[in-house]
């Protein structure tokens, strides 16, 4: 077994980044932290600095304000990172979709390696979504 | 100096109670330390990562020593890249003047409490030069803190240290262990007060809540540790890491009698052990019951409160030892 990809699969931080939603997501995701859902088991801790993450964890669509600061976020998480769009804003911009001010989406910015649809996702949803981004790491 | 005696000293050193040893220590009370963090607020805390998230230190630690190192453009070179490894050195400078298995440690001179006490002020003193190294403006108010922060716990903190070194006559902490075992009692019986004092202390030197006002996550992202990543970071937390088995051993050492214990069959190492998880047990549990405190609160009341109890508690000293 290689161990280092043994504990990448076994501590992936996240940094979480809204990039112009509107709360909601952001709120289930703190219950994904939160006792009843608990991500920690799984060695999931969130961080306060982008340099300290693995995973990007994003929600909303991005707006043309937020777009130069989002991507100088995601230049200063070090290599390996991993991108997760984080609701249907992120997935494809949802309810703003063909607004002047939005790009539809985070993909359309940076790289994104899983998405998670809803609006809200549940999060029992970012969990399962946690899980198949670290199996592919593993059989990667 | 016969070959026996430099290999027995290599291996205390490099293996038991020394480096490897410390560093599975400081993992393992990482893990006590989370755990008990997450049992008080009602979650699980890791337990998938081998034996109920036994490993979930060493995979953060080997997953940051392989992570990309990240140099920002705008830091000074030298303090960015010196500060992990000074601060790491510094923490085993410590932990070898701490007695671990038996009644002396590795290293032991007459005043060395007084050079670990100097030693916990440097900890503060590093936290503040990788801040200003890092040039960013939460690094640096996280490294102004943090140099502020020792202003109100470093006097109260030595006082309270001082007291076991006045009751045993002594400023050596192998020889206030072996008074205590000699004597037959721990020095916590006359120093009740002073022990508070010192665990107070301990939780500001190593930052958690409700002294994390170096690297409060809320208001300035990770405080001195923001521009740190990948293998700084992991030399960063296991020197925290480290610096809890220090601050933890040396309370054990001065006040609950060391690696000793009222049964004499069981090893020393097995009473530090329990002691000083004890120790964890309860920085763990008023990390999870208190909020942080703002930093003129925080140093007012040290001031206010801290330093005339550690006074009040040598005044007490001295009239046990008059009587």
């Amino acid at each position: 077994m290689d161990i280092v990809k043994w504990s990448r699969v076994k501590s992936p931080w996240v940094f979480h980044f809204n990039a112009g939603g509107c709360n909601g997501c952001d709120i289930e995701l703190l219950a994904a932290l939160n006792p009843k859902f608990d991500i920690e088991r799984f060695g999931m801790i969130l961080r306060g600095s982008p340099r300290h993450a693995d995973v990007l964890l994003c929600t909303g669509t991005v707006t043309r304000q937020i777009r130069d600061r989002f991507k100088r976020i995601y230049d200063q998480v070090p290599e390996p990172k991993f991108v997760m769009a984080f609701g249907n804003c992120a997935c494809s911009g949802g309810v703003f979709q063909k607004c002047y001010n939005v790009h539809e989406g985070i993909d359309k910015v940076v790289p994104v390696n899983m998405y998670v649809p809803g609006c809200p996702p549940r999060p029992q949803a970012i969990i399962d979504a946690a899980v198949k981004l670290l199996t592919a790491l593993q059989q990667s | 100096m016969s070959w026996q005696v430099v290999a027995y000293d290599l291996f205390s050193v490099l293996i038991y109670p020394g480096i490897i040893f410390l560093v599975a220590l400081a993992l393992f009370y990482q893990w006590v330390d989370r755990r008990v963090y997450a049992r008080a607020q009602n979650r699980y805390g890791p337990h998938h990562t081998g034996p109920r998230g036994l490993l979930q230190p060493l995979a953060d630690l080997i997953k940051l020593l392989a992570k990309e190192d990240i140099e920002p453009s705008a830091v000074d070179k030298m303090i960015f890249r010196a500060a992990p490894i000074l601060l790491l050195t510094l923490v085993f400078t410590a932990l070898f003047m701490v007695p671990i298995s038996g009644t002396s440690a590795i290293v032991s001179f007459e005043g060395d409490l007084i050079f670990l006490i100097f030693i916990m002020t440097l900890f503060a003193i590093l936290a503040f030069l990788a801040g200003w190294g890092s040039t960013n403006r939460f690094s640096l108010v996280g490294g102004m803190r943090a140099a502020l922060q020792t202003l109100g716990y470093e006097v109260p903190l030595a006082v309270s240290l001082i007291g076991p070194a006045i009751l045993a006559g002594t400023l050596s902490v192998s020889n206030i262990v072996a008074w205590q075992a000699a004597e037959g009692f721990w020095s916590i019986l006359l120093n009740p007060l002073g022990f508070g004092i010192a665990i107070i202390g301990i939780i500001a030197i190593i930052e958690v809540v409700p002294f994390d006002i170096p690297e409060a996550e809320t208001e300035i992202v990770a405080g001195w540790q923001t521009e740190f990543s990948g293998r700084k970071l992991g030399l960063l937390r296991l020197a925290h890491d480290l610096e809890l088995v220090f601050v933890s051993g040396l309370v054990v050492a001065l006040f609950l009698g060391g690696p000793t214990g009222p049964i004499p069959l069981i090893p020393g190492i097995i009473w530090f052990i329990i002691k000083t998880v004890i120790i964890v047990f309860i920085i763990g549990f008023i990390r999870a019951q208190f909020a942080r405190f703002r930093i003129d609160q925080m140093v007012s009341g040290s001031w206010k409160y801290l330093v005339p109890l550690s006074i009040l508690q040598i005044i007490i000293l001295q009239l046990y030892l008059m009587i």
